[in-house]
């Protein structure tokens, strides 16, 4: 591999689902020598994509984790990550994009810009990512590249232009005009392999002509040589447009549009071109890191392989052979055998095998530098963690991690596959950083979290493939709490004789809100009514009630208990009496001091487009959900709202059908809010019902 | 008796602006200022105070993020409180928080048809009806008479019964209307009910009522903005 930083181009490909990108990916691997057969991502002969390496992928038709590889295009290291289009998996994007340089954003051609595209555009904004766009399925009916690329305009606020148009539509594509030479290129042989260059057609010089001037108008504004020649009208060499295209684009201001069908093998080598020519290669982009020894200030990272290395772990999977990394280096290299830091644990670890990836095949390397992209052998990391040769103490900035929104319990089936579940969700955790677990102590379950209903689907679906761990998947549960909100006193004796020692206590007092905190125990005890030895019982008592309310059955927060007088018997007074006579004061209490239910309330954003905001509004209307403002950003409006974690459940899916898939929603634990007397009443009915019916 | 310490000690108080909303249909007030003199936090206190009497507010930003909008309110409520008890005052805000939804537009994307649209969804879905509107950040150099009568328009239309403006005023600009309103409203001051002007002079920042047919201050009551808190005061 060549080291001259300005030959590699580190890209990523994201899009909607189902605009074609893996087939595209695909068609890339094949005309860059990487595969040496087609194989179509639902195709017949059973293979699958490349691209699509995981069992679970190729049966879906969809790509789940973005596998990164490697090709080489007329002199170009390429290292490509190909990136989910679902948005549950999201994650998997924003964490390409964030290691990436620069981007193909792929439409189809009918279905223009969507929702996904949206997310996806506006990510590569966040992380400055330059991007070209391909404009696939030409080929399909009611192909409309034109309103695509207006669509860039006006949906994405994208200063796009085509820099191809296409010969021929929908059943008639055969080529492509090259706006910058003004030749038309067609794909001849079985696989589309061989480029020919011709003159456009009769029928098109014309449209090409206009189109040509559109873009160098567009263009001229970046290359003051360009503006110089068009003014005086001279000969315009394809150079000096190029020039301009990739200086608009390296600055985020211009959008070259790409136009063909990776499916009929129609355009792609131009669009691997238009990577070359006109994405940034690893010295163009500032990649910024923190320094950890001067308060996390931000310093831009070299890209000198002469440097002490930088090197982010950005992607973790579960191989054959172990984990593998997958890292990106910023400057300074690595070669099999050194021994780097991980900034985050300061612990030694030994490189003990590069690869160069592809898909789920490989090739060992020697040493990697500045600016690649390549898996590292059983290097315990975690994802994001970042590897310095010693030297300088540093972390790549942090990357934006979504907060799970939807929540599910899990049982294993039985004891062997609760083993197996283990292992597989300490995997997950640690490859996919919104994913989280935990174990609810009130309902002794495992509840799995995540970015959407699909996002947890796959990983059950994983378990049960990878790791043979059979569960149940029960619904999402709620944790409600209960409280008091008026003071109450307490009287209660405890009182047993049933043969042999008796049992008995009296405890009385009062109990009141606590503002801050969950519990707090008051010894006011004097004179001894109650012993020292049977205080802490007392104590214990009342910790037992708070676990259990009697209202739902949910834990008692925010209460104070005091006691202030009681009584024991010399004989029969024990821990366990005492214990008992606070458990029953508790009760005695309890309803007397008003206790109502709280509920989780979350703090939702949805942003959708302007024209869904009514529905958005009703929808979180309908939730007993607080809207709290609307933001408009040009077409996009952001809602935010307070809405009750259990009307939340099946949100996506509804919002999704309400939006025509449209618009997203995060949301994040905001507070515990009494619930209303209706729900109240619903809730207590309920746990009364499930209590008598055992 | 939180929620009547806070009405009462309202520093709109102060003006003698009495609980407006219920008084008439379509009212429209004016708080006008050069840059960064306070009338935001001056359309703020009018819609905590509307807040406070129960009427529902929809607070319309232009050109102002939504965090900062809503850290105006919490400021100028932390203010307020500081003189509660914290317990019921907290109560207090819990309970007025509901009556506030703030809607913020970019400039370019802002007009009176686009507001009555979004007020439309709101309304008709029985989501939020607001009284009062606060719309902080118009562009009155674009906007012309038959503009501000739209608003009134829609006012009756969607039962909005108050709205409170702000405009900024420029130096260079000597233009005044025969009551003193200057640009860029001179030529519509015959629109609104009332009318404040801010003014920087010496240390202190003075409050003058231009116009105000519903206002009782005391006669010799000069009032100022206090410029640590914004909040109004008697001199």
């Amino acid at each position: 591999m060549s080291v001259d930083l300005s030959n590699v181009r580190n890209i990523g490909i994201s899009a909607h689902i189902d605009s074609g990108k893996t087939t595209l990916t695909e068609r890339i691997l094949f005309y860059t020598d990487r595969i040496h057969a087609i194989h179509d991502v639902r195709g017949k002969d059973g293979v699958g994509a490349k691209m699509d390496s995981m069992e679970l992928e190729r049966e879906r038709g969809i790509t789940i984790q973005s596998a990164a590889t490697y090709c080489n295009w007329k002199g170009k290291d390429i290292n490509i990550i190909d990136t989910p289009g679902h948005v549950d998996f999201t994650i998997e994007v924003e964490r390409a994009l964030r290691v990436l340089d620069g981007a193909v954003l792929v439409l189809c051609s009918v279905g223009g810009v969507q929702s996904q595209s949206i997310t996806v555009n506006r990510q590569m904004t966040r992380y400055k990512v330059p991007r070209i766009a391909f404009i696939n399925k030409c080929d399909r009916t009611g192909a409309n590249p034109e309103r695509v690329t207006a669509q860039l305009r006006e949906k994405l606020g994208l200063n796009a232009h085509m820099v191809q148009i296409p010969i021929g539509l929908e059943n008639d594509l055969v080529g492509v005009i090259d706006l910058v030479t003004m030749k038309a290129l067609y794909f001849d042989g079985d696989n589309g392999e061989v480029v020919r260059e011709d003159v456009i057609p009769a029928g098109l010089q014309d449209k090409a002509q206009a189109k040509r001037e559109e873009l160098l108008e567009a263009v001229s504004m970046f290359s003051d040589d360009l503006m110089e020649v068009m003014l005086e009208e001279g000969d315009i060499h394809p150079d000096l447009i190029q020039d301009a295209i990739r200086k608009g684009t390296l600055a985020l201001e211009f959008t070259p549009v790409f136009v063909g069908s990776a499916y009929k093998n129609k355009a792609v080598q131009p669009m691997l071109d238009g990577v070359a020519a006109y994405l940034p290669c690893p010295t163009d982009v500032v990649n910024m890191a923190l320094d950890l020894n001067n308060e996390e200030k931000e310093f831009p990272v070299s890209n000198d392989p002469a440097d002490p290395l930088v090197m982010l772990a950005f992607k973790l999977e579960d191989g054959r052979y172990g984990q593998l990394t997958y890292v990106r280096t910023y400057q300074g290299k690595v070669t099999k055998g050194d021994t780097v830091f991980n900034s985050r644990t300061g612990k030694k670890v030994k490189i003990g095998r590069l690869c160069r990836m592809h898909s789920d095949e490989m090739e060992d390397i020697e040493f990697c530098g500045s600016g690649d992209i390549v898996a590292l052998f059983g290097v315990d990391c975690a994802s994001g963690d970042t590897f310095t040769s010693g030297e300088i103490s540093c972390s790549m900035s942090s990357m934006h991690i979504p907060e799970p929104v939807i929540s599910l319990a899990i049982i294993p089936v039985d004891n062997k596959a609760q083993i197996n579940m283990s292992k597989a969700l300490n995997r997950f955790t640690k490859e996919d950083p919104t994913f989280k677990t935990f174990v609810d102590h009130e309902t002794s379950e495992t509840i799995i979290s995540g970015m959407g209903e699909l996002h947890l689907e796959v990983y059950v679906e994983r378990m049960k493939r990878e790791y043979n761990a059979e569960v149940t998947v029960g619904a999402p549960q709620v944790a409600y709490r209960e409280t008091i909100t008026a003071r109450a006193e307490f009287n209660y004796t405890h009182k047993k004789q049933t043969g042999g020692s008796g049992q008995f206590g009296r405890v009385a007092g009062y109990m009141e809100p606590l503002e801050e905190g969950e519990y707090e125990f008051v010894d006011s005890i004097v004179g001894g009514v109650i012993p020292r030895e049977f205080i802490s019982s007392c104590d214990k008592g009342f910790q037992k009630s708070l676990v259990k309310g009697a209202l739902c059955g949910s834990a008692v927060t925010g209460v104070r208990c005091v006691i202030n007088d009681g009584a024991y018997h010399n004989v029969d007074s024990s821990d366990v009496a005492f214990q008992l006579a606070a458990i029953g004061a508790f009760k005695d209490g309890y309803m007397k001091a008003k206790p109502v239910i709280m509920e989780p309330i979350m703090k939702v954003s949805v942003e959708g487009p302007t024209e869904f905001q009514g529905s958005i509004m009703g929808s979180i209307n309908q939730r007993r959900g607080m809207i709290i403002g609307t933001m408009e950003e040009g077409q996009y409006t952001v809602v935010e709202a307070d809405v009750p974690l259990s009307e939340m459940f099946g949100y996506s899916t509804i919002l999704r059908s309400l939006t025509q898939g449209k618009a997203e929603f995060t949301m994040e634990f905001s507070a515990f809010k009494q619930v209303p007397k209706l729900v109240n009443d619903e809730l207590i009915k309920k746990y009364q019902s499930e209590r008598k019916n055992g | 008796m939180g929620k009547k310490n806070l009405v009462m000690n309202n520093p709109l108080r102060i003006l003698g602006l009495e609980k407006k909303v219920q008084d008439k249909d379509a009212s429209m007030g004016l708080v006008m200022s050069r840059p960064g003199l306070g009338k935001t936090a001056i359309l703020v206190q009018i819609a905590l105070d509307s807040m406070l009497w129960g009427d529902k507010v929809l607070h319309v930003s232009i050109g102002e993020s939504f965090d900062k909008t809503r850290a105006w309110y919490d400021d100028i409520l932390a203010l307020m409180g500081s003189t509660e008890k914290a317990d019921s005052f907290q109560t207090t805000v819990a309970e007025i928080l509901p009556n506030r939804m703030i809607m913020t537009f970019k400039e370019t994307g802002f007009s009176p048809i686009k507001l009555e649209e979004r007020l439309g969804d709101l309304v008709q879905q029985n989501i939020y009806k607001p009284v009062c509107l606060i719309i902080d950040g118009y562009d009155f150099q674009g906007g012309t008479h038959k503009d501000l009568e739209e608003f009134k328009a829609f006012m009756v239309r969607k039962g909005v019964k108050m709205i409170w403006f702000s405009a900024t005023t420029h130096r260079e600009d000597e233009r005044k209307s025969a009551a003193g309103v200057p640009a860029p409203c001179h030529e519509i001051d015959d629109l609104f009910d009332a009318i404040l002007m801010i003014e920087p002079k010496d240390d202190a920042v003075d409050l003058k009522i231009l116009k105000c047919t519903g206002c009782s201050v005391d006669p010799g009551t000069s009032l100022i903005l206090d410029p640590s808190t914004m909040l109004i005061q008697k001199a």
